[in-house]
């Protein structure tokens, strides 16, 4: 059968990937692909993909688009991201664009499999406990991306802003990324990645990224993600965390026909805290599934979920919290919320925690709720004087917001709620703004 | 200022109001006594605006014109306020905000610029220190985690910011103590004037001690039964309100 997997297979052997200059990432790519076609293209008799059916997608004839670099032109970027004082980056059709003199290390991942950093967390990384057919086809078919490292005890005056764009060239490809960041110990740094597409075009898109945070640093994320509203985009975010290490991720997903978000950040040194934060805002005919795998593996670390949706029109969402708990994980606290607001009676979500605990010393909480915008506080807020559509922005930006709360940096925050608010205008929402 | 005529209102086919009358002009204060499940807070929604009540018979006449097809932000704009009974509590939207985002639509509302965030804040804190309240309540999240008394505090706070013309009070006095009842009828009080008019209405004569009312009404089954002085008010306290239930 000439499905897209055989495909992919037949592709991966014709070019030859499993033969590389390092022998390694010949045998990684090999191991990728192998562990992909044993894994299959997953359905939804799969409990982790129960919800979300990619028969329609599996159908599509995508080819695998070698990224190449011809002629560049910087984005027209929208000013909320433009105006950010930062450190940025440009990635165009998954390959490294513009290379500025930055105070880290950043280069692209094809030139880098021979740095020790870039080795180590690809070997690292593979968590035996979950066993992704997207995360193995990244592997298979890994080339492009970007290396960024940075030194031990820096700490980034600005945030690094890596921009995402994709353009025609791309249309009915399958375009795979990895982007690995690299803290080393007691480095501190906040990172924006922005992806979006002005084109309405038809690409699969299957990105990872690897956060590896040494000990005593601390790393703040936002990841927006707003590329084409026909894509298919599987991306796969995970973290390996050391020692006394904090990082807090926060999701922006607003693109894409169908989003797969993996969150999977791995708690393996003592101390350490993971914020696990995501907004997922979808309309029309939208999927947007965000499966969460929180592991603990070592003891007194914690980890807080908080997703929260935003569904419109027919969109569906998705919540997948799962929360594992090593025997070795004492004293672990794990939190979990799932939030959903629907705004249209043809919505959908479907939720659901997993929680799995082997330790004996340990605090786990979860809590999921779906519902609308609540009448009574309407009528509240209208009985003040304050207008039908105006009522309804304020509880819905005041929905979103809490989302955000863990933020620190005040660029971040800013941007966040920039983004957030571009969002509502954009979807039609209403035609109101609020202030910033 | 006000006129109810004849008002017959029903919730999901049970009749509430039967024939409701009311006439209220400016610069007045009425009270509406009754027992339980008499009418006075399905009044207090209607006169704000709430949907869930079907108008069968009657108007509501409020300054030369009918608000039966008002929307509740509309009626506030023009100056109706409802101090509600049981205020809703709004995560995520800070007092501060809300109060400012209210204000200015009402000030628009009234052809007047809308005030900027310093000179808003100047306006609150004035009003916040008249209901010795703290200033911290307007960082905080609308009503959330608020005692039952501060809610209350919260509604007279708006209204004094609100200033508006025609204020309902749905028995603003269920849940507070003595102190916190003489902070918010001295902040009433202090908006009563020769335009403003105030329906105050309330189980328990205690309040009118604090807001004296020109007039008391007794609602039973969704109907004024009696109206009187504020002497009526004393006479209920004392005989209850059976001699007037058929």
């Amino acid at each position: 059968m000439d499905n897209l997997e055989t495909r992919l297979v037949k592709d991966f052997k014709d070019r030859g990937l499993a033969k590389h200059s390092l022998e390694w990432v010949g045998t990684y790519r090999l191991e990728g692909i192998n562990a992909a076609e044993s894994l299959g293209l997953p359905s939804i008799t799969n409990e982790d993909w129960r919800f979300t059916s990619l028969k329609d997608f599996a159908n599509r004839n995508f080819s695998p688009y070698i990224s190449k670099l011809l002629k560049y032109k910087k984005p027209k970027l929208p000013d909320y991201i433009k105006n950010i004082d930062g450190y940025f980056l440009y990635m165009h059709n998954g390959k490294l664009a513009l290379d500025y003199e930055y105070p880290f290390l950043v280069q692209g991942l094809e030139d880098s499999f021979d740095c020790p950093e870039v080795k180590k967390v690809l070997l690292d990384s593979t968590s035996t406990k979950n066993k992704d057919f997207f995360y193995e086809l990244g592997s298979a078919f890994i080339e492009y991306g970007l290396f960024l490292k940075v030194k031990k005890r820096e700490a980034l005056d600005k945030p690094i802003v890596v921009i995402n764009t994709y353009d025609s060239e791309i249309d009915n490809k399958f375009l795979n990324t990895r982007n690995i960041f690299y803290f080393e110990e007691e480095s501190s740094a906040e990172i924006i990645e922005y992806s979006f597409s002005e084109l309405n075009n038809e690409y699969f898109l299957n990105k990872t990224a690897t956060v590896y945070i040494e000990k005593n640093s601390k790393v703040e994320h936002l990841l927006v993600e707003d590329g084409s509203k026909s894509s298919f985009i599987f991306s796969n975010l995970k973290i390996i965390q050391d020692k006394d290490s904090h990082f807090t991720t926060n999701s922006i997903l607003s693109g894409g026909q169908l989003i797969r978000n993996n969150v999977h950040p791995m708690l393996n040194g003592e101390g350490s805290y993971s914020n696990i934060l995501g907004l997922y805002l979808s309309i029309e005919e939208q999927l947007m599934d965000n499966y969460m795998f929180v592991e603990h593996l070592k003891a007194n670390c914690g980890s807080r979920q908080l997703y929260k949706g935003l569904l419109n029109d027919s969109s569906k969402g998705v919540f997948h919290g799962r929360i594992l708990v090593h025997e070795e994980a004492q004293q672990t606290n794990a939190y979990q919320t799932n939030r959903n607001l629907l705004l249209s009676d043809s919505a959908q979500v479907d939720t659901k925690p997993q929680l799995e605990i082997y330790a004996d010393d340990v605090k786990c909480s979860h809590g999921a709720t779906i519902g609308q915008i609540d009448k009574d506080a309407l009528l509240y807020l209208q009985a003040r004087g304050i207008n039908k559509d105006k009522a309804m922005l304020i509880l819905i930006k005041a929905f979103t917001d809490e989302v955000c709360e863990p933020i620190e940096n005040p660029i971040l925050l800013d941007a966040f709620h920039k983004i957030v608010n571009d969002w509502f205008k954009k979807s039609k929402l209403t035609d109101l703004e609020l202030e910033d | 200022m006000l006129e109810i005529i004849n008002l017959h209102a029903e919730v999901e086919g049970q009749k509430i109001l039967n024939g409701l009358d009311l006439k209220i002009n400016k610069g007045e204060v009425h009270s509406i006594m009754g027992p339980n499940g008499s009418g006075k807070s399905t009044l207090a929604s209607i006169m704000a605006g709430k949907e869930d009540y079907d108008i069968t018979e009657g108007d509501i006449v409020y300054n030369g014109e009918s608000i039966l097809e008002l929307a509740p932000d509309e009626r506030a704009q023009q100056g109706i306020f409802l101090a509600f009974q049981y205020p809703i509590e709004i995560p995520g939207v800070s007092n501060g905000y809300f109060l400012r985002e209210a204000f200015n639509s009402i000030n628009k509302a009234r052809g007047n610029p809308p005030l900027k965030p310093v000179q808003f804040g100047k306006l609150a804190k004035e009003k916040i220190k008249m209901l010795k309240m703290d200033e911290s309540f307007l960082k905080r999240s609308l009503n959330e985690g608020f005692s039952g008394g501060e809610k209350k505090r919260n509604e007279i706070l708006q209204m004094a910011i609100l200033e508006p013309l025609l204020s309902i009070l749905d028995e603003t006095d269920s849940g507070l103590d003595i102190d916190a009842l003489q902070i918010v009828a001295n902040g009433v009080n202090s908006l009563r004037s020769k335009e403003t008019s105030f329906l105050v209405i309330t189980h328990y004569q205690r309040l009118l001690d604090y807001i004296v009312p020109d007039y008391v009404h007794v609602l039973v089954n969704g109907k004024i039964v009696k109206s009187g002085g504020k002497e009526l008010a004393l006479e209920l306290e004392s005989k209850g309100y059976s001699w007037l239930e058929d």
